[in-house]
């Protein structure tokens, strides 16, 4: 560190104050101008999103995607509202999502504290088997799972569909969790040693609370995988008022036609729970950072 | 500080919720999970590809011949399960790898009902059809879900395919329909010549192209020529359906389809001809509410669109234009391990046969069953087709349709490669006959 | 402190719900698609045990490797990807006016599901009234590409959406990494003298490199098992010039009916990724002491 501040230093002392100055002002106006561009390519999928969610089957193909739509099909919200039985599906979405996401965290925020802070002679090979769990394809679950599900009779019950979520998530979510544990400090559990708590108290009070941020992180990335999975769903559960919003989207997916600005409305309104979950999250990934020093 | 209680709370609020699902989720299970249900009911489980999201007119139809069905037989209750195309694919296979197949179901013809009858998954419907069905079907179709002797699944659908075209562009250029290949190809040097794209084709799953193919092989080696092919009397690597391979890449070469066709998707594709930037689009009879009943297509659109039927090729062996390329669709199979089986059958046949009545006019659908047009009120386009298939000298099933699903796949990839011209009509032939003989091993 | 990181009670009640979990969701299945490689099965009809024949028609099957080279293709990419992504995630993280608001836009893509980024995509890419044509056409190119049907450049028009569709997840959690860096350290660098720079390659950059590994690791058996935006936008066509291992298994599994076939090459895309994780984690060995 001190090779580099001597290196600063000497740099400075060139006398290239002003010009720095300068290409430090131009440097800042390109990257603020590139930042400006990548934001307006990134939030354009969105609004195209809602065009195409207005537009009939015949402007949606041929006509330039960035046409707006000649007549404004707003009735295809309230068509997929009922036809697709969007409202019946809403809740599951909801509901499947907020389990296996806190089931998800809080296994993993187990695990990899197991993992990484105590001390046994089998973690590496534990950890060895989340990791595989990483690899395998789920077309090649798909029937031994289903098989599964039936001999313990969750066919067509949600659990099957939270669990699976849960457990394919889980090698993921502990992935990311390591790298995040092994950065906090040893001196914060040993001052917990030695203060005498117990390991489940230097877990819940102690290593959990730094680990905010990161647990939003995994929160949004869970989130956002079994918001939008269907495979499972597809295949585990039989009876409409277990479906979610992703089987919805199919349902305007015909055997000849499909109707697609009801999939892009469908879309549309399954975009904005996630989308208001997910900004209320982002925010948390900073301000653990704050909690988190004022108890380092 | 409130969130590091709230975390084991939620935990254990979880976990006990878990149980409290796994057990009431089980139990429920078990009660419905047995065929007979409480009091004495008989639950049909039925499972269909028409949600209404994108098929309303076919869901309306099912669920109001599922209410006469139930109103007719008070102790028989249909349970419904019903998916998109992709999905009910996917899942019928999922279901069938575990013996789970619902009661009643459907199933496509040939080639996909092949590997399900050979696992004895479908139950042979032969004495339900004589009692129910004697000579309601359109001659032929009932034989698509035949495999030695016994049928397998009655047919719902019965599709064939015709160049739809626009007539307001052919009027422009004074063009006529063509009634010879060499007519056709004018037409297509016209068209080429004012900067119009003469004919719409999406390969990314390779079967639109395959109408073309597969057209000309009529034309060139005559009706029967791919049929023949699969019952293994000719081979693929036969000089006319080589012939027809190098007529597609003739097409190819000037210019007859938009560019990039094997990346484009049949939706895809098919926006080139609703937004008439393409003049021509062979495509099947399941479009036909796109050119006359649809409220989603303006009117003008729909007063625009003709069809033709695909022309006669100069020296071939097909010399019939009233033979067609077409195949049925989807047809109801009833699962050989179901515990209700004859109810089912019986209510399978119900269905097909109400089927027949409606679907024409309520949801622009061409049935497997006989129609009678002079009662009802339809589209002239309707007629004139329903007429067509009563003088039909032939209709050819299509080839993937046909052909095991090994073969079908190849199929689709290798008519994309022949459109892309990454491969020659000579491999075309000789790699789709390799498989088929490998397959005869 | 020994005494009370080893308790075994504890251990155990922190690892077994989770391992139970995988142990029946992933490993029955996992072991099951092993055995089922040695079947010819259709999915249905009875099983006939053939050994290693599955296996032995594998490893002289071109399909088979050309898929997998596409695979490995897709893995370099997104790995690539990875250091642009750390770079956005290091402009976001550092204190320029504005970073909260970009980092929330950036990551918005991430939220759509594979369907609408296929179509998005397949509207960008469609060879006539596409965005990119269009513009193309309107610097005067006369005969833009055809993106997604020529079969020498598909590969790499699909890879595209791919690496973008998870621009988002890396960022976030590079970003979360970046932020984790605890202010004193940086503090004390910038006390040294450091410059913005220096602390950003020297302080923090160091410090996240475990992260930073996980994501490789993440990144790479991520794209050997890929498969929603290829089977939706390309089915792996024309010709099989954008099939991957995972598109090629469903092929086989679900569209031809070779179930145990693709049991096989499901089994096989598993050996793959742990041999490229083995190879992955023996390359990053080296810098495995840069914890505090």
């Amino acid at each position: 560190m001190s090779e580099l501040a001597a290196r600063k230093r000497s740099d400075a002392d060139s006398g290239t104050h002003v010009k720095a100055r300068w290409v430090g002002r131009i440097g800042f106006g390109i990257l603020y101008l590139i930042l400006g561009i990548l934001a307006v390519i990134q939030i354009y999928p969105l609004l195209w999103l809602f065009l195409f969610s207005l537009k009939t089957n015949q402007e949606v193909f041929g006509m330039s995607p960035f046409a707006l739509p000649q007549n404004p099909q707003w009735g295809n919200y309230p068509k997929v509202w009922s036809q697709g039985h969007i409202n019946l599906y809403f809740l599951n979405s909801v509901w499947y999502t907020v389990a296996a996401v806190v089931l998800t965290i809080v296994l993993a925020s187990f695990v990899t504290f197991a993992i990484t802070r105590m001390h046994w002679k089998l973690s590496k090979l534990v950890l060895g088997l989340f990791i595989i769990g990483l690899m395998i394809p789920l077309h090649s679950t798909l029937i031994p799972l289903f098989n599964f599900f039936k001999h313990v009779n969750l066919i067509d019950n949600p659990l099957s569909v939270i669990l699976s979520y849960t457990a394919f998530n889980l090698p993921v979510t502990i992935m990311i969790l390591l790298g995040f544990y092994q950065a906090i400090p040893r001196e914060i559990e040993e001052a917990g040693v030695i203060d005498g708590c117990s390991v489940h108290r230097i877990f819940f009070r102690i290593v959990l609370p730094l680990t905010t941020p990161v647990i939003a992180t995994t929160a949004i990335i869970n989130m956002i995988y079994n918001w939008n999975e269907f495979v499972f769903v597809n295949t585990f559960i039989s009876s409409d008022r277990w479906k979610t919003l992703t089987v919805g989207v199919n349902n305007f997916v015909g055997q000849y036609l499909t109707d697609w600005g009801a999939i892009g409305a469908t879309l549309m309104i399954s975009i904005i729970p996630i989308l208001v979950a997910f900004l209320l999250l982002s925010n948390r990934i900073v301000e653990g950072l704050a909690a988190g020093s004022v108890k380092g | 500080m409130l969130k590091k209680k709230a975390l084991p709370i939620m935990l254990a609020v979880l976990l006990m919720m878990s149980f409290a699902l796994a057990g009431c989720g089980s139990s429920a299970n078990n009660a419905d999970g047995s065929n007979a249900a409480s009091g004495g009911q008989t639950v049909i489980k039925f499972m269909h590809l028409w949600p209404e999201g994108s098929s309303k007119a076919q869901y309306t139809i099912v669920n109001d011949i599922i209410q006469d069905y139930e109103k007719q037989h008070p102790d028989v209750k249909i349970q419904t399960e019903i998916l998109g195309n992709d999905q009910y694919r996917e899942k019928l296979k999922v279901l069938a790898s575990s013996n789970e197949l619902p009661d009643v179901g459907m199933t496509w013809s040939d080639g996909f009902l092949k590997p399900y009858v050979e696992g004895q998954l479908f139950t042979p419907l032969d004495d339900v059809i004589d009692a129910n069905l004697k000579d309601a079907f359109i001659p032929g179709v009932k034989e698509s879900y035949a495999i030695d002797g016994k049928t397998y699944g009655m047919p719902l659908e019965l599709n064939i395919s015709y160049i739809f075209y626009n007539k307001e562009i052919f009027k422009k250029y004074n063009l006529q329909v063509p009634k010879t290949y060499t007519e056709f190809k004018n037409i297509v040097n016209t068209l080429n010549q004012n900067g119009v794209i003469p004919a719409a084709v999406g390969n990314k799953e390779g079967w639109p192209g395959s109408f073309w193919f597969m057209y000309l092989a009529d034309r060139i080696g005559g009706p029967t020529i791919l049929t023949d092919v699969i019952q293994g009397k000719r081979s693929f690597n036969d000089p006319d359906i080589l012939k027809a391979a190098t007529e597609v890449q003739n097409l190819v070469d000037m210019n007859t389809f938009e560019k990039g066709n094997s990346g484009l998707s049949n939706d895809e594709a098919k926006g080139y001809f609703m937004n008439e930037q393409a003049a021509m689009f062979l495509t099947a009879t399941w479009e036909l509410p796109n050119y006359t009943t649809s409220k989603d297509v303006p009117q003008e659109f729909k007063d625009k669109i003709g069809y033709f039927k695909f022309p006669l090729y100069e020296g071939g062996k097909g010399t019939d234009i009233n033979s067609y390329v077409g195949g049925p669709g989807v047809g109801l199979f009833v699962a050989d391990h179901s515990q209700v089986k004859e109810q089912a059958k019986d209510f399978a046949a119900f269905l097909v046969k109400e089927w027949g009545n409606k679907s024409v006019t309520d949801a622009g659908v061409i049935p497997a069953t006989k129609v009678d047009t002079a009662d009802k009120k339809l589209d002239p386009m309707y007629v004139e087709i329903l007429k067509d298939l009563n003088g039909a000298s032939n209709v050819t099933t299509y080839f993937d349709t046909q052909a095991s699903p090994n073969v079908a796949e190849l199929h689709h990839d290798l008519i994309a490669a022949l459109f892309g011209k990454q491969i020659t009509p000579q491999q075309f032939v000789d790699q789709t006959a390799a498989a088929l003989a490998e397959e005869k091993q | 402190m020994k005494a009370v990181m080893s308790n075994r009670a504890a251990i155990a009640m922190y690892v077994l719900p989770a391992l139970l979990l995988i142990m029946i969701i992933i490993y029955v299945p996992l072991v099951l698609t092993g055995y089922y490689g040695m079947m010819d099965w259709k999915g249905f009809a009875p099983m006939k045990f053939i050994g290693f024949g599955n296996y032995n028609k594998l490893i002289h099957d071109s399909m088979f490797w050309k898929s997998t080279y596409h695979s490995v293709l897709l893995g370099i990419f997104s790995t690539l990807s990875l250091f642009i992504y750390l770079a956005v995630s290091m402009v976001l993280a550092s204190r320029i006016k504005g970073a909260n608001l970009f980092r929330k836009i950036y990551l918005i893509p991430m939220l759509l599901s594979s369907v609408a980024i296929a179509q998005l995509w397949s509207k960008i890419y469609d060879p006539a009234n596409g965005m990119l044509n269009n513009l193309l056409m309107a610097f005067g190119v006369e005969n833009p590409p055809l993106w997604l049907s020529d079969p020498n450049i598909v590969l790499y028009s699909i890879f595209v959406p791919i690496v973008w569709q998870y621009a988002g997840f890396y960022i976030i959690i590079y970003y979360a990494a970046l932020k984790n860096v605890s202010e004193e350290v940086v503090e004390a660098a910038t006390i040294d003298g450091a410059t913005a720079w220096q602390v950003a390659t020297r302080v923090k950059l160091p410090l996240i490199a475990p992260v930073f590994k996980v994501t490789i690791i993440l990144a790479l058996v991520g794209s050997l098992k890929y498969f929603d935006l290829i089977f939706v936008m390309t089915g792996g066509g024309p010709n099989h010039a954008s099939e991957v291992m995972a598109s090629y298994m469903y092929g086989e599994a679900f569209s031809k009916y070779n179930f145990g076939y693709g049991s096989a090459i499901g089994f096989a895309l598993l050996v793959i990724c742990l041999l490229m994780t083995w190879l992955i984690r023996k390359l990053t060995a080296s810098n495995e002491d840069v914890q505090y």
